[in-house]
């Protein structure tokens, strides 16, 4: 089976900042990678590369292959369909200047779907996955600029579903978000896997217990350790990553 | 020999400056160690009130060096001068006003392990003064504060104030001067004999069709190449020097640009004076500015927006059209107008380039209305002032002034469009 997500010897530097140092890891389609790691270890930068949107820093340089169903991104000639297929929510939760409905119908509408029964469909469902259509189905023409940070960042993930990516690649997606809403938000993701590849970034250790089937433990730009997340969290091969995950680290 | 006199010269007196009280509450003490203990509350002390206590009618405490005649402490300098809040929680600090002592026991101990340290001499005709620090109220740094702060306001209250004179001065000077001459005729009517009679009506419409044309030419390019430059260019070598090729542009004379245009427009390429060349000159005058402007409208709008969309595999122009130039149109728009108002003013890029000095257009019909084609040299306003006040003998003073105020009235009520238009645009601005 050709690895859905696959990191062969790659290197990043940002000028003479190496941000990724030698990573090879490989991501089973349908299944759910636990990205963990102390802060400034490389674990956004890592996904910049799986979308390609580390060539938006200038100063950034990439060494090694990075393959997505088996095709090298650097090779692809449409970056644009690459990015389609691949969800994105970053931690810092963006609500585009625009309504609700709009925020979560922008990417189906940039890639030419304006029927507006499909439109209204794909949006109520999107924002049903992520938590935030009880809150915002009677106000879907309000400003996403004017929701709450924690609405935001639902906002974020609906439109990081709305393009039905491939690849969900989600960066401390819940740290605005409260527990109750982060669990529920969870069970989707676990219901997502069965149609997606999930990269999950997180702090809460925890949390990559519960949902990824393997982990990797990221420390100073390198890959620590990577395995199947019950054995990461109860016997793992480095002393590093026992301190991290029973938190005694640093 | 001169500490032995200072011991000498007095005794020491605690005032304890009760207001209300009929005379100053005081007792004489031979050494100061007794007047402070007595402050302290621990000596004997005669007064009406016990000195240890500082309350709001009585806040503030005094040891003065004095002769022996003397009682009055009031021509006496402070030397010293301490501070205590009986509101503080701690133990206090080093009796400063920033950070004062909690009560007058406290004070008393500290200031005679001063005095022991040789750190208080009190020379005759000297007080050390102990003042009660009250809450919320200003210490003396605070007070020095506020003062350089309303010293400040004040001045950039004046500066402004020295800018916005000078506008209203000259509003009102033109307006006096050339009141005799402004009528709806001097508006709509063709100038005669030079411009000495008649109106301005050929300069009015020829300047206005040398800022519109100027603009149609300036605003597509300039725009474009302010979104090229923020949204599409890396900062490499090449884009590098077109920045500062735009910047230095923006500071050429307006006079450079008077001979450039002759040399390029006029003669080069053989378009002659007219208003083709002249309104190719402004153009390019108004170009760098407009590039300028537009780019920090764009600016303007947060990087995140675009990271947001480019996530979502929306191209960069995709992006641009939805979420850029959306909310940074009131900026642009701003810019280009204020550029406009530029244009309509200026006389030296037209001179060489196809202003006419007297050319009155058709006094009916299309030719009222349209009178120039691309071809023909144009009258202009700043031009027409210029011609009437150094060119003519004869030209009434009110008409020069008339046609200053009507110059002056274009341009203001373009940057007030301009202004509106931001407003309205502002109010609906979306983050």
């Amino acid at each position: 089976m050709v690895p859905h997500i696959e990191f062969d010897n790659v290197t990043v530097k940002y000028g003479s900042h190496v941000a990724l140092d030698q990573i090879s890891l490989t991501v089973p389609p349908k299944s759910i990678i636990g990205i963990i790691g102390p802060a400034n270890s490389g674990k956004t930068t890592f996904l910049k590369c799986i979308n390609r949107t580390i060539d938006f820093i200038d100063t950034a340089k990439v060494e090694g292959n990075v393959r997505v169903s088996g095709d090298d991104v650097r090779s692809l000639r449409n970056v644009y369909e690459l990015r389609r297929r691949i969800g994105m929510v970053f931690p810092l939760p963006v609500g585009l200047p625009l309504s609700v409905y709009e925020n979560v119908a922008y990417a189906p509408r940039r890639s030419g779907m304006h029927n507006r029964h499909d439109l209204d469909q794909l949006v109520e469902k999107c924002l049903q996955q992520a938590m935030l259509w009880d809150e915002v189905k009677d106000r879907l023409h309000t400003l996403g600029t004017k929701l709450s940070g924690g609405q935001q960042q639902r906002l974020t993930l609906a439109r990081a579903l709305s393009h039905r990516p491939e690849i969900l690649c989600l960066d401390e997606f819940s740290i605005a978000i409260d527990p109750v809403t982060t669990m529920k938000i969870e069970d989707v993701l676990l219901e997502l896997k069965n149609e997606m590849t999930i990269v999950l970034v997180t702090n809460l250790v925890q949390q990559a217990h519960r949902l990824a089937d393997q982990t990797a433990f990221f420390n100073q730009s390198k890959l620590v350790e990577i395995g199947d997340t019950e054995k990461i969290f109860t016997e793992p091969e480095n002393k590093l990553t026992y301190e991290y995950v029973t938190g005694g680290f640093g | 020999m001169a500490d032995a006199n200072r011991s000498q010269a007095g005794c020491y007196v605690v005032h304890s400056a009760e207001k209300g009280t009929a005379g100053p509450n005081f007792q004489r003490f031979p050494t100061m160690e007794e007047a402070v203990s007595a402050v302290a509350g621990q000596g004997s002390f005669n007064g009406h009130q016990q000195p240890s206590n500082l309350t709001k009618s009585n806040n503030s405490l005094v040891i003065a060096h004095l002769s022996n005649e003397q009682s009055d402490a009031s021509q006496c300098r402070p030397r010293h001068r301490f501070y205590v809040d009986t509101h503080l929680l701690g133990s206090g600090g080093d009796g400063t006003e920033r950070d004062p002592w909690p009560d007058v026991p406290t004070a008393a101990k500290h200031i005679l392990s001063m005095a022991g340290d040789g750190k208080l001499n009190l020379r005759p005709n000297e007080q050390i003064v102990i003042e009660s620090r009250k809450m919320f109220t200003a210490t003396r740094l605070e007070k020095k504060k506020m003062r350089s702060q309303r010293i400040a306001k004040g001045v950039f209250f004046c500066m402004t104030l020295s800018l916005v004179i000078p506008v209203f001065a000259i509003l009102g000077y033109l307006f006096v001067q050339a009141w005799p001459a402004l009528s709806w005729d001097f508006v709509t009517l063709n100038p005669k004999r030079m411009g000495t009679e008649g109106g301005i009506w050929a300069p009015l419409v020829g300047t206005f069709f040398l800022v519109l044309m100027s603009l149609l030419m300036a605003a597509p390019v300039g725009v474009m190449a302010g979104v090229y430059l923020n949204e599409y260019a890396k900062d490499n070598w090449f884009n590098r020097i077109i920045n500062l090729a735009v910047v230095n542009l923006a500071g050429v004379p307006s006079i450079v640009h008077a001979l450039f245009g002759l040399g390029a427009f006029v003669l080069a390429a053989g378009m002659g004076k007219s208003l083709l060349a002249a309104s190719l000159t402004l153009s390019v005058m108004t170009l760098p500015v407009i590039i300028t402007s537009t780019r920090e409208a764009l600016a303007a709008v947060p990087k995140s927006f675009r990271e947001a969309c480019w996530n979502m595999g929306a191209t960069k122009w995709q992006t641009i059209r939805t979420i850029v130039l959306p909310n940074s149109i009131s900026g642009i728009l701003t810019g280009v107008i204020l550029q406009v108002a530029r244009a309509a003013g200026e006389t030296a890029p037209i001179i060489f380039t196809g202003a006419a000095i007297f050319l009155p257009v058709e006094d009916n019909g299309v030719g009222y209305w349209l009178p120039y084609t691309l071809k023909s040299e144009v009258m202009a306003l700043s031009m027409h002032l210029y011609t009437l006040r150094e060119q003519i003998n004869n030209a009434p003073l009110a008409m020069q002034y008339g046609t200053a105020v009507v110059l002056i009235g274009l341009v203001l009520s373009v940057n007030s469009v301009s202004i509106a238009l931001r407003v309205y645009l502002r109010s609906r601005k979306k983050w």
